[in-house]
């Protein structure tokens, strides 16, 4: 049986968990944001979806042609995973994969409190 | 797991410097050193494979697996029993029908990124899976969609040069603006090379002026050998002519990707 000092003390830590995914949710934006402003980018929402090719590859700046290498080579990955390749950090890997994912060329995904990028090479078209 | 095979792209910037020569013979000379080996022919504008180890007919093609319409064992022809070493030999195979080269050069840019997923999983498949110690991609020269993507996959690329002089400068660009932008890690064999190398000195004067040019390692110079071009590509030497020099510098080479000592 679960007393009820065990109820309450579990809802302030399902509180502070909720806080602290919005917390992510909005610094991922932002981080999303400023990397718009960076590149003179007005507009904020996905392009079309674009294959990411080897000419697409190739002709990327370079600090997202490293990105968009280890998602290709991963499959699917989460920030932390892609930071831990390119050993930069998970704030810049996450402004980075957000502006693959505007850009059309990765997906996101969100499982609980990760979110993963992969390369869509199922969808038809 | 940890996967202990290695993916080796064997590009060029021009046609006819020696790719599939060398892909067949480093593979055969894996297979010499007990290797299991695994040498796909990526050159789907020329297919070449089929021919040089006379293999009429295959029930599937590396076409196919690139379609998705099969998976990667149906292609694979098992070539172990035609050698006598321990190693063991499996062959994928392009196309070689017209047909079948004029669909694969009007392939769209969705069709070449669902390509590159499927060269990728072969990591898993056949490195991990199947226990290959090498996979060696013969590709087409040049800046094609199947050899990029094979370049892209790989763990080391070869590029066969020779000192040609467009080539020299094609290979040089190539360097810098296509394996250099993948941070792949690149090797050059010098082929066809004219001039002799039999002394220490001019062997040594002519590797440190293959270093300067290209400002990579250097895996090996194999001169230009009568024998193999009258062999007019029916001869794998790697196999059937183990004591002749084009066949002992491929042992060094294949010994030196093993100890990954470039």
């Amino acid at each position: 049986m679960v007393s009820k000092q065990e109820v309450l003390g579990k809802k302030p830590l399902h509180i502070l968990e909720k806080i602290r995914e919005n917390l992510e949710k909005l610094n991922e934006k932002m981080e999303v944001m400023i990397e718009l402003q960076k590149h003179g980018r007005k507009d904020i929402q996905p392009l079309p979806e674009a294959p990411l090719d080897v000419m697409t590859l190739l002709s990327m700046p370079d600090h997202l042609r490293k990105t968009a290498m280890i998602v290709c080579r991963l499959g699917r990955a989460t920030a932390e995973e892609v930071a831990q390749q390119t050993r930069r950090a998970r704030a810049v890997e996450s402004a980075y994969l957000n502006q693959l994912v505007i850009m059309g060329h990765l997906k996101k995904e969100r499982k609980g409190r990760k979110a993963y990028f992969y390369v869509d090479r199922e969808s038809q078209g | 797991m940890i996967i202990l095979g290695k993916i080796i792209a064997v590009h060029s910037y021009k046609g006819g410097t020696g790719k599939t020569l060398l892909s067949v013979n480093l593979a055969a000379t894996f297979v010499k050193h007990g290797k299991k080996v695994c040498l796909l022919d990526l050159d789907f504008r020329a297919p070449s494979l089929s021919t040089v180890l006379k293999i009429e007919k295959a029930e599937y093609w590396l076409n196919d697996y690139l379609n998705g319409t099969c998976e990667i064992d149906k292609v694979l022809i098992d070539l172990s029993g035609r050698i006598q070493n321990k190693g063991q030999l499996f062959v994928g195979l392009a196309n070689p029908a017209t047909e079948a080269m004029r669909e694969m050069s009007a392939k769209d840019r969705k069709w070449e990124m669902r390509a590159l997923g499927r060269l990728l999983a072969l990591r898993n498949s056949l490195l991990n899976d199947r226990g290959f110690d090498y996979l060696i991609f013969d590709t087409s020269p040049g800046l094609q969609y199947s050899s990029i993507n094979a370049v892209v996959s790989a763990d080391l690329v070869i590029v066969a040069t020779t000192l040609d002089r467009s080539d020299v400068d094609g290979t040089k660009r190539m360097l810098h603006e296509l394996y250099d932008l993948f941070e792949k890690k690149t090797d050059i064999i010098l082929n066809k090379f004219l001039h002799d190398v039999s002394s220490k000195s001019g062997k040594e004067e002519m590797q440190t002026k293959i270093k300067d040019i290209y400002q990579v390692p250097l895996l090996g110079i194999i001169p230009c050998f009568c024998e193999v071009l009258k062999g007019e590509g029916n001869i794998i030497f790697a196999q059937e002519r183990p004591e002749h020099p084009f066949a002992k510098i491929l042992d060094e080479i294949a010994d030196k990707i093993d100890n990954n000592k470039t």
